[in-house]
C-alpha cells in the first residue's frame, strides 16, 4: 500500500516542467522510431542512454518509460495506414488495420488501436504497481542456489523461445557470456581475456555494448539492405486521415466487449513477465484468443476492430509485465527493459529484492510515467499529431542515419571520454550486425552479457557453500522450483513444439 | 555452394569459440580445494559455444544446397555497410586529433553520401554542418559533455 501511495505522490513530479518535457519528448521520439519501419524504440532508448549520465535518475527513468510505452503503440500507425508494421509488436494489428484503411476507415482503425493501447498500457502499469512490491517480498525467499537457478531459467527460456533457431540463440547467449567474462574476476584478483590491454581490466562497459548492438548495428543493417523507400513514401503520401474520425463510436466498443480488452491485457501482462517473450508474442496470443472465442472468426483479417484491440491491448500491457522481473530480479524480458536495466545500473541502482524496500522512491516516478504515457499521451498525441505521423516514413533516410550514426558514436564517448569505448562500440556493432544478418537473435547475446556476471557468481557461491556438490540445486526448494519451471518450459517449447510464430520475432 | 557466407560465418564463430576455450583452459585448473576457480565458468561457456557452433555447421552442411539458407545471408545486398564501418573507424581515429567539429562534419557528410548519391553536394554539406552544430549544442551545452576541439 505504501508503494502505491508513493507512485501516486510521484505524479506531482510529472508536473515539473523539466520532467514533463523529457516524458513528452521521449514519447514523441519513441513513437517516431516505432512508426518508421526498420527503426525501433529500442534504438531510441539506446541513443538516449548516454544522456542519462547528465540527467537525474528519476527523469531518465521517466523518459525511458514513455519511450517504452510509445514504442508499443507507435508501430500501429504504419501497420494500419500502409500495411508495414513500424514495430514487430504491431504485426497482428496490420491484419485488420490495413483492411479497415482500404475500406476508408483508417482513422477509426487508429482510434481503436489507440484505445486498445491506452487500456492495455494502463492495466499493465496498474498491475505492475500492485504486484511488484509483493513479488519483491517473495523474491527475498530466493537464496543463492535459487538465484543461480532463476538466472539459468531466464537464459534457457530466452534461448528456447527462439523456435527454429535454438542453436543460433544458444551461441548468441554464449557470446554474451564470453563478453561478460572479460576483465577482473569478481571473486579472485585474476584478470581474464584482457590480452594485456589495461582498458579491458574493468571489463567491457555496458554503454558500448548497447550502443554497438542496437545503434551501430542498425545503421550497418540499413546500409546493407539499401532499401528503396520511394514506394513507402508514395504510399504515405496517398493516405488522408482526418482528426475527427479518430474517436471510435460507443456501439463499436460495446460490440468488441470489455472482456476482449481485459483478456488481451492479462495475456499481454503475463507474457511480458516471461523472459524473451515480448510484445510480438503477447499480441499474437491475444489475437489468436480473440479469433478462437469469436462468434464470427471469418471476419478477422478483413477489418475486424476486435483484432486491432486484442493485439494493441496485449502489446502495451506487456510493458507493465516485463518490468516485474526486471525490477524484482534484475532479469530483463526484452531489449528495451535490458536498456532500462542499464540505466538503473549506470545510476548505481541495483535491481533486485531490496530495490522496492530501499530505493522505491527512485522507481515510483517511472511507474507513474508509464501510467501517464498510457492514459494521457497515447490519446493526446494521436489526436494532436496523428494525421501528420504518417508523413514521418517519408523522412530522408540519408540524414536520419547520419544523425543516428553521429549520436551513437559520440554517445559512446560520453561515459569515459575515451576513444577506446568508441572502438568497442564499433567492434560490437560489427559483431551484432553479422550476428543479425545470419539469423542470430542479439537479445540473447545482450541477456547473456547482462546476466553473465551474476550467473557465474551465484554458481560459484552455491557450489562453495555445498562443498562442490551440484545436487544442492535439487535439494534446496527455491532452486528446485526454478529447475522444475525450466523443465516445464523445455517441455512446452521444445518437446511439445506448439505451432505458431517465433516467440521473439521482435527481439532481433 | 559448399562454403557460402553463412557457413563461413559459422566457421569463424567456431574458431573464435575454440580460441576462447583454449584461453580459458590456460587460466588454470577449473577446480581447486576451495571450490571453483576463475577458469571454471569460461571453460563451461567456451565448451557450450564450440558445441553450438559445431551443431550449426552440421545443420548447414546437412541442409546443403537444398536447405533453406538464412534469408538475409543469401539475399543480394549492397556493400555500403563496409563503407559505413570504415567511416566510423576513421571518424574515431580523427575524433581527438581533428576535434569534434571537423571530424564530425566530415563523418556526417560521408554517411549522407553513403546513404544517398553524389548529387546536390552543397546542400548535403550544409545539412552536415547543421547536424554537427545541433549535436554539439545538444551534447556540450544541454548535457554538459566536454567534446574535443582544435583549440583545446
Amino acid at each position: 500500500m505504501d508503494f502505491i501511495l508513493l507512485v501516486l505522490s510521484s505524479f506531482s513530479l510529472l508536473l515539473e516542467p523539466m520532467n514533463l518535457t523529457y516524458v513528452v519528448l521521449g514519447f514523441v521520439i519513441g513513437t517516431i522510431f516505432a512508426a518508421i519501419p526498420g527503426l525501433t524504440a529500442t534504438l531510441a532508448m539506446a541513443l538516449l542512454l548516454p544522456v542519462t549520465y547528465t540527467l537525474n535518475v528519476e527523469t531518465a527513468l521517466m523518459a525511458c518509460a514513455s519511450i517504452y510505452m510509445a514504442g508499443m503503440c507507435g508501430g500501429s500507425i504504419t501497420a494500419t495506414t500502409i500495411n508495414i508494421p513500424g514495430a514487430p509488436s504491431s504485426m497482428m494489428t496490420a491484419l485488420d488495420g490495413y483492411p479497415m484503411q482500404q475500406q476508408g476507415k483508417g482513422a477509426l482503425a487508429l482510434g481503436h488501436a489507440a484505445l486498445g493501447s491506452m487500456f492495455g498500457g494502463a492495466v499493465g502499469a496498474l498491475l505492475l504497481i500492485a504486484v511488484a512490491p509483493f513479488v519483491a517480498e517473495l523474491s527475498l525467499l530466493v537464496k543463492t542456489t535459487g538465484k543461480f537457478a532463476l538466472l539459468a531459467f531466464a537464459i534457457i527460456v530466452v534461448v528456447i523461445a527462439q523456435r527454429g533457431r535454438i542453436a543460433q540463440a544458444g551461441l548468441a547467449a554464449c557470446i554474451g557470456l564470453m563478453l561478460a567474462t572479460v576483465g577482473l574476476d569478481a571473486m579472485e584478483p585474476v584478470t581474464r581475456f584482457t590480452f594485456g590491454n589495461a582498458n579491458l581490466t574493468a571489463g567491457i562497459d555496458l554503454m558500448p555494448v548497447i550502443i554497438g548492438t542496437f545503434a551501430i548495428a542498425e545503421v550497418l543493417m540499413q546500409a546493407s539492405a539499401s532499401r528503396d523507400t520511394s514506394l513507402l513514401t508514395a504510399a504515405a503520401e496517398k493516405v488522408k486521415i482526418k482528426r475527427r474520425d479518430f474517436l471510435p463510436p460507443l456501439a463499436d466498443i460495446r460490440k468488441i466487449g470489455l472482456g476482449c480488452y481485459l483478456k488481451s491485457c492479462l495475456i499481454g501482462y503475463f507474457v511480458g513477465t516471461l523472459p524473451g517473450a515480448g510484445g510480438s508474442m503477447g499480441s499474437f496470443l491475444a489475437y489468436t484468443e480473440a479469433v478462437r472465442t469469436s462468434d464470427d472468426p471469418e471476419s478477422f483479417g478483413k477489418g475486424n476492430p476486435k483484432g486491432i484491440v486484442a493485439s494493441e491491448s496485449a502489446n502495451n500491457a506487456v510493458c507493465g509485465g516485463a518490468m516485474v522481473p526486471m525490477l524484482t530480479f534484475g532479469i530483463p524480458g526484452d531489449p528495451i527493459t535490458a536498456i532500462m536495466l542499464g540505466v538503473l545500473v549506470i545510476n548505481g541502482i541495483q535491481p533486485g529484492p531490496q530495490l522496492m524496500a530501499g530505493q522505491a522512491g527512485l522507481i515510483a516516478p517511472m511507474l507513474a510515467a508509464l501510467l501517464f504515457s498510457a492514459v494521457v499521451l497515447i490519446p493526446l498525441t494521436l489526436y494532436l499529431i496523428g494525421p501528420y505521423f504518417i508523413r514521418i516514413v517519408a523522412l530522408r533516410k540519408d540524414v536520419l542515419y547520419a544523425v543516428i550514426a553521429l549520436l551513437a558514436v559520440v554517445g559512446s564517448y560520453v561515459a569515459t571520454y575515451s576513444t577506446f569505448q568508441m572502438f568497442m562500440a564499433l567492434a560490437l556493432g560489427v559483431l551484432a550486425f553479422y550476428l543479425r544478418r545470419n539469423g542470430f537473435p542479439v537479445i540473447t547475446m545482450l541477456l547473456g552479457y547482462i546476466l553473465g556476471p551474476n550467473l557465474e557468481e551465484f554458481l560459484r557461491r552455491s557450489l562453495a557453500l555445498s562443498n562442490g556438490d551440484p545436487t544442492t540445486f535439487f535439494t534446496n526448494l527455491d532452486s528446485l522450483f526454478f529447475v522444475l519451471l525450466t523443465l516445464v518450459f523445455v517441455y512446452f517449447l521444445v518437446i511439445r513444439k506448439p505451432a505458431g510464430k517465433p516467440a521473439a520475432a521482435g527481439a532481433r | 555452394m559448399l562454403l557460402n557466407r553463412q557457413l563461413l560465418f559459422y566457421f569463424v564463430t567456431l574458431a573464435v569459440s575454440a580460441g576462447y576455450l583454449i584461453s580459458a583452459l590456460s587460466l588454470g585448473s577449473p577446480m581447486s580445494e576451495s571450490g571453483l576457480t576463475p577458469s571454471f565458468f569460461p571453460i563451461l561457456v567456451g565448451a557450450a559455444a564450440v558445441l553450438f557452433s559445431a551443431i550449426l555447421i552440421l545443420q548447414r552442411l546437412r541442409a546443403g544446397q537444398a536447405g533453406p539458407a538464412a534469408p538475409a545471408a543469401e539475399a543480394p545486398h549492397s556493400w555500403t555497410h563496409l563503407g559505413v564501418a570504415a567511416a566510423v573507424f576513421v571518424y574515431i581515429l580523427a575524433f581527438k586529433p581533428l576535434g569534434y567539429f571537423l571530424s564530425s562534419g566530415l563523418f556526417v557528410f560521408a554517411i549522407i553520401l553513403l546513404f544517398s548519391s553524389f548529387e546536390k553536394l552543397l546542400q548535403k554539406a550544409a545539412l552536415s554542418a547543421a547536424i554537427t552544430g545541433i549535436a554539439y549544442v545538444m551534447f556540450q551545452q544541454l548535457f554538459g559533455v566536454r567534446l574535443p576541439t582544435l583549440w583545446g
